[in-house]
């Protein structure tokens, strides 16, 4: 117990001899503060979550979550050099694609989107997606996503998928 | 204590010293030679682990693992967007892969090749036209009459078809229109069955030569807008199963000339309908004696029908009885997305999951036996001798 107490006795010193009683108030102000606004200010706990991981934001067309991708299986083209409807440079569109039909809580509105494959090159390898709202096995081609839509390219090897916007979806 | 260790070093290096002087230098190690290592004889509890490596789909592979030493015996090349089957007697692997003359472009190769189970050789190989179904695991891509006689595999351009191929002799046969249905489910002599959208079994019929004889359509069993089956079927003793997204099971006996149908039965309870549901790359296994079947099971919605398993349910197939629910996080492992089983007396199971673990288990009683780590990088599908 004796080398506890000189231990303690020594930091406290120490801390005392390199702080000011003034300099302790000001923190203790400034975390009060702090915490008084915390509660008030407008915070986007998901968007923060994401940020903290160093994800995109949900509404963003780098992001899995990205309401054009309801029925995508791939990597997104808006990391791969293209966009979301772009192929990457040195590609070749897929004639042919699988189709969905996702709703933009943007506008309100329900959309068919063609995914078509960018074809020509390896695969892109990074920001892999998988959603599969109304997505069909192989049986329903035009709704299946585990097809090689580059199938019928010249050059039948899959890099990334882009999600184009055919029209909006009749009730 | 630092002190006393230092002094005790001090005194007796002398004697270490003299030790070492006195003792005689240790034989010199061999010389090698190399060689290749041959498979140990074939054992039940193997598993072949098709990685599908999706980040560099170009090229795709065959793990062969032993599911009691845990160590992974050998590997067989994969090629691009590939479907693998075993010969009936288990003593071949024929790889439909496409490759391309500069590795990730150039001319597009379709071919079929046979790889000698007993030494990881390729032995031959049958080029096919550029029609080759890319599409995602099922056995029923490219598969094997019951007799080996031939090798059926399906063809989309995306028109639908499938090539007749005579493995022995190393030649494509013939190529037959299934008027827009998939996949080849093989049965008798020699039958193909593909899967419709219609919700009907189309199936040819051929002679021994490969040409169609005849062809005839079921009554519609599933329906592709409510209740969507998927296609990876499991192989039963007399048929394959299939489930639909919902957990429906529809049980079907090909040993007959057309297609007969069980009366259809649930995984799940009324209460636990549209709740849990099988899902993922391969939705079941089955151990034929048995009668046991395996579902990885998960709870969520429409559109989770790739979701893997959270827990594996254990049927009894002729009670359709639930026998067991083993949860799989307990573990530490992450959801399952393959099963297969062996189909011996001491059976395994075998499960991957989405974070590329093989988990083994014992498949009478759920313990977990072993957990591989990052057995494969996209273990899309498993199968067994």
């Amino acid at each position: 117990m004796r080398t506890l107490d000189q231990l303690f006795e020594r930091s406290t010193r120490s801390l005392a001899q390199c702080t000011s009683r003034r300099s302790l108030l000001a923190a203790l102000g400034q975390l009060l503060t702090g915490a008084a606004l915390l509660p008030l200010l407008p915070v986007d706990r998901a968007s923060r979550a994401h940020a903290a991981e160093g994800k995109p934001r949900p509404d963003s067309p780098d992001s899995c979550e990205y309401w054009k991708y309801c029925a995508i299986d791939g990597f997104l083209c808006s990391c791969c050099g293209g966009t979301s409807a772009s192929c990457p440079p040195g590609t070749a569109a897929s004639p042919i694609s699988w189709i969905g039909t996702c709703h933009n809580s943007g506008d309100g509105r329900d959309y068919i989107v063609s995914y078509n494959d960018c074809c020509g090159k390896s695969t892109c390898g990074t920001c892999d997606c998988t959603r599969n709202e109304g997505e069909k096995p192989v049986y329903r081609p035009s709704r299946n996503n585990d097809l090689n839509w580059c199938m019928a390219n010249a050059d039948v090897n899959y890099h990334c998928t882009v999600s184009v916007i055919l029209g909006v979806a009749e009730k | 204590m630092r002190s006393a260790h230092l002094l005790c070093a001090a005194l007796s290096w002398p004697l270490l010293a003299a030790h070492v002087l006195a003792a005689p230098a240790p034989a010199p190690l061999p010389a090698e030679h190399i060689s290749i290592e041959p498979l140990p004889p074939r054992s039940p509890h193997w598993v072949y682990v098709y990685d599908d490596v999706f980040d560099y789909e170009t090229d795709a592979r065959v793990y062969l693992f032993d599911g009691d030493r845990y160590r992974r015996l050998g590997q067989i090349s994969g090629g691009f967007y590939s479907s693998i089957s075993l010969s009936p007697d288990g003593a071949t692997t024929a790889v439909a892969a496409t490759y391309f003359a500069r590795g990730s472009h150039g001319t597009r190769t379709d071919v079929v090749e046979f790889t000698d189970n007993r030494t990881l050789a390729v032995t031959h190989e049958i080029i096919l036209p550029s029609k080759r179904a890319m599409t995602g695991p099922s056995l029923f891509n490219v598969a094997y009459s019951a007799d080996a006689h031939f090798l059926y595999a399906a063809y989309m351009t995306p028109a639908a078809s499938f090539g007749v191929l005579d493995p022995a002799a190393g030649k494509v046969l013939g190529e037959i229109d299934t008027a827009g249905c998939v996949l080849v489910i093989p049965s008798g002599h020699y039958r193909v069955s593909s899967l419709c959208e219609s919700g009907r079994l189309l199936t040819v019929t051929l002679d021994a030569q490969g040409h169609e004889t005849a062809r005839a359509m079921s009554e519609p069993f599933f329906d592709a807008d409510k209740d969507p089956l998927f296609v990876q079927g499991i192989a039963t003793s007399n048929g394959n199963l299939f489930l639909t997204f919902l957990g429906e099971v529809r049980d079907i006996d090909f040993s007959a000339a057309q297609p007969v149908f069980a009366p259809p039965w649930s995984l799940v309870e009324p209460a636990e309908k549209g709740h849990w549901r099988p899902g993922a790359y391969q939705v079941g296994a089955i151990h034929k004696e048995l009668g046991r079947l395996y579902v990885p099971m998960h709870e969520g919605g429409e559109g989770t029908h790739k979701d893997g398993g959270t827990e594996i349910w254990v049927y009894d197939l002729a009670s359709h009885r639930r026998l067991a629910r083993w949860p799989l996080k307990v573990h530490g492992l992450s959801r399952v997305i393959a099963v297969q089983v062996s189909q011996d007396p001491a059976p395994l199971l075998f499960a991957a999951t989405e974070t590329s673990d093989l988990a083994v288990f014992d498949a009478l009683s759920g313990r977990l036996r072993h957990i591989q780590k990052q057995v494969a990088a996209s273990p899309w599908i498993l199968l067994n001798p």
